[in-house]
């Protein structure tokens, strides 16, 4: 394009001065370098993504051509009694999941940072950190494994003289979905955790010299001063929760698969079930359409909310 | 006086919560050197099975082809994410050309589009390209998923490389490419290690693409320890045992990244904090 303007402009008398060409040469290669960066996401991201908004309005096994059936997915959603049972369970799960995906690890932070010794803070967050070294789905196994017959939870409670509430976790529809949500006891999240404590960190040293001389106390200084000043903290985990939670078809699959029945089965479980084991493509897509406007909404509000509480 | 008493209270709790924290590491090493007789008597000593680490060696026949297919999957996929999310940044921080905003606003979009999202798609993409059970139908999603991340972050830091070095460099009369390679590269050194760094984690441990995309013969090590078989001459009830010698050695790789990257960790995600 550019080239072909250089061109015309020699062409009707006008100098194509070098700092024209240096321009040209300069949109070439910029351009060239994003060539490889678009092939791959045109391919891999923008296709699959305009098939998933467009494949939630139709009829798919995944076989034949694709059908368009209108909102028609969406309707059969709502009269879905697993499909709202799974969304009973994400709020559930939420509930329970987003405050234990906090709490604990402020706590675990605040303690840290409480703590005289910068050598100590540094040692103990080190340790909190090595946890990481697990992948997920070894430690959503090693989980399993807790829960189980013969599992570490069980031996704890007959050894503790507790034995009557030796119990098959997850194998029993009652209580498989606390344990799924309860899994990774006592549940400090590294990542949280460093959040959190860059946050403390940054708190102005003044305020507590302030607070010390008037003589208050570790747990008021935490209560007046240190969490009202790491709420910017916790919306950004509060949203990140939100969406992990939501997201998570991990720990459900592997975990459980969604049983036994559907007491553990999410909306994302129940997506990838309907399309990968089901082949209804489409109404599998229609779930992802329907979660995927849900955590955009609910990110836009938590993120608004939290702005007017400051 | 009153100053140090509080701190034991505080490094008891602290000790407390770590253990708790490290345990499920903890049980896993532990039994894993174990045989199934000794797990179902008690699994919270330690004990040592014979042969010394035999169920690792076992584990390890069970899950190399699967380790060996990871390790080249990662590895490529990773150094297509660093290569082509590095031109893309270069030429957004540093080249003007029309359409820029426009195109870089068309990546970053991408941040927004959750995985779960496009996991059925690609699948059925991944499927029609006929590039079911190869290390390709993992490779080419994971350098295009990974893209708008490290080119977010690669552009944020080659804008912050002081204009002076460029002007430097125009004087003694390098041009654009010039620049890229033997400025910009060099520079970016620490920030690249940090997006692979992230990548290889992240693909490593990736369960469910892989479990869509390769068949059981062709699975990768974080699906093969999940469906963990064990070899044929191995003795049943230590089956357990063996798993989890797997889910050690397939932890072994990313333990070693951490001990290596563990202090910059923890160090840069509390020096710089979240401004928000």
């Amino acid at each position: 394009m550019s080239n072909y303007l250089v061109a015309i402009g020699s062409r009707i008398g006008l100098k194509s001065t070098s700092k024209q060409r240096r321009k040209t040469i300069q949109a070439i290669i910029g351009y060239s370098f994003l060539l490889p960066t678009f092939v791959f996401i045109a391919g891999f991201s923008y296709y699959p993504a305009v098939r998933a908004l467009n494949g939630a309005f139709t009829s798919w096994d995944g076989f034949n051509p694709p059908t368009w059936v209108g909102f028609s997915n969406f309707q059969q959603l709502f009269s879905d009694s697993t499909f709202i049972s799974s969304v009973r369970h994400v709020l559930i799960w939420s509930a329970l999941g987003i405050p234990l995906a906090i709490v604990p690890s402020f706590i675990a932070a605040a303690l840290i940072f409480h703590l005289k010794s910068l050598r100590l803070q540094y040692v103990y967050r080190t340790l909190f950190v090595l946890t990481m070294i697990l992948p997920p789905v070894v430690s959503i196994l090693i989980w399993q494994e807790f829960y189980g017959h013969s599992g570490v939870l069980n031996m704890l409670f007959s050894a503790i003289g507790l034995a009557g509430l030796r119990h098959d976790w997850i194998a029993d529809p009652n209580s498989a979905l606390w344990a799924v949500i309860l899994k990774g006891f006592p549940w400090v999240i590294p990542f949280n955790l460093l959040i959190f404590y860059s946050g403390l960190q940054s708190i102005s040293p003044e305020l507590f010299d302030a607070a010390a001389v008037d003589g208050a106390a570790s747990l008021k200084r935490v209560w007046y001063i240190e969490i009202p000043l790491v709420l910017a903290q916790v919306r950004l985990l509060l949203i990140l929760s939100i969406v992990g939670v939501t997201q998570d078809l991990l720990t459900p699959l592997l975990m459980t698969g969604g049983g036994p029945g559907t007491s553990t089965t999410t909306p994302v479980l129940y997506m990838y079930q309907t399309a990968i084991q089901y082949d209804e493509y489409g109404y599998g897509m229609a779930i992802a359409f329907l979660i995927f406007i849900v955590v955009i909404a609910l990110s836009a509000l938590s993120m608004k909310y939290f702005r007017v509480e400051q | 006086m009153t100053a140090k008493r509080p701190n034991i209270g505080l490094n008891i709790i602290l000790v407390i919560y770590v253990l708790l924290s490290v345990y499920p590491i903890v049980f896993m090493l532990t039994n894993a050197f174990k045989d199934g007789m000794q797990t179902a008597v008690n699994p919270f000593t330690i004990a040592f099975a014979q042969p010394f680490g035999g169920n690792f060696i076992m584990a390890w026949q069970a899950i190399s082809p699967e380790f060996y297919r990871s390790l080249y999957i990662v590895a490529i996929s990773v150094v297509g994410i660093v290569a082509f999310a590095m031109l893309s940044a270069y030429s957004f921080a540093r080249l003007e050309y029309p359409w820029k905003g426009f195109l870089f606003n068309a990546i970053f979009a991408l941040l927004l589009v959750p995985g779960f999202l496009t996991l059925i798609p690609l699948f059925l993409e991944i499927k029609n390209l006929n590039l079911l059970n190869t290390s390709w139908g993992l490779i080419l999603p994971y350098i295009a998923g990974s893209q708008a991340f490290a080119i977010f972050v690669f552009r944020t830091f080659i804008q912050a490389i002081p204009g002076e070095l460029f002007e430097a460099a125009r004087i003694d009369g390098a041009n654009d490419i010039q620049m890229f390679t033997r400025l910009v590269i060099p520079l970016s050194v620490p920030v690249m290690v940090t997006i692979a760094l992230l990548n290889i984690n992240g693909i490593w441990g990736d369960y469910v693409l892989p479990s869509l995309i390769l068949d059981p013969s062709h699975a990768t090590v974080a699906v093969a320890i999940a469906n963990f078989q064990p070899p044929q001459d191995a003795p049943s009830l230590n089956a357990g045992n063996m798993q989890l010698a797997a889910f050690a050695i397939s932890s072994l790789p990313i333990a070693a990244l951490f001990l290596f990257l563990m202090r910059y960790f923890v160090a840069g995600l509390t020096s710089g904090g979240v401004k928000m």
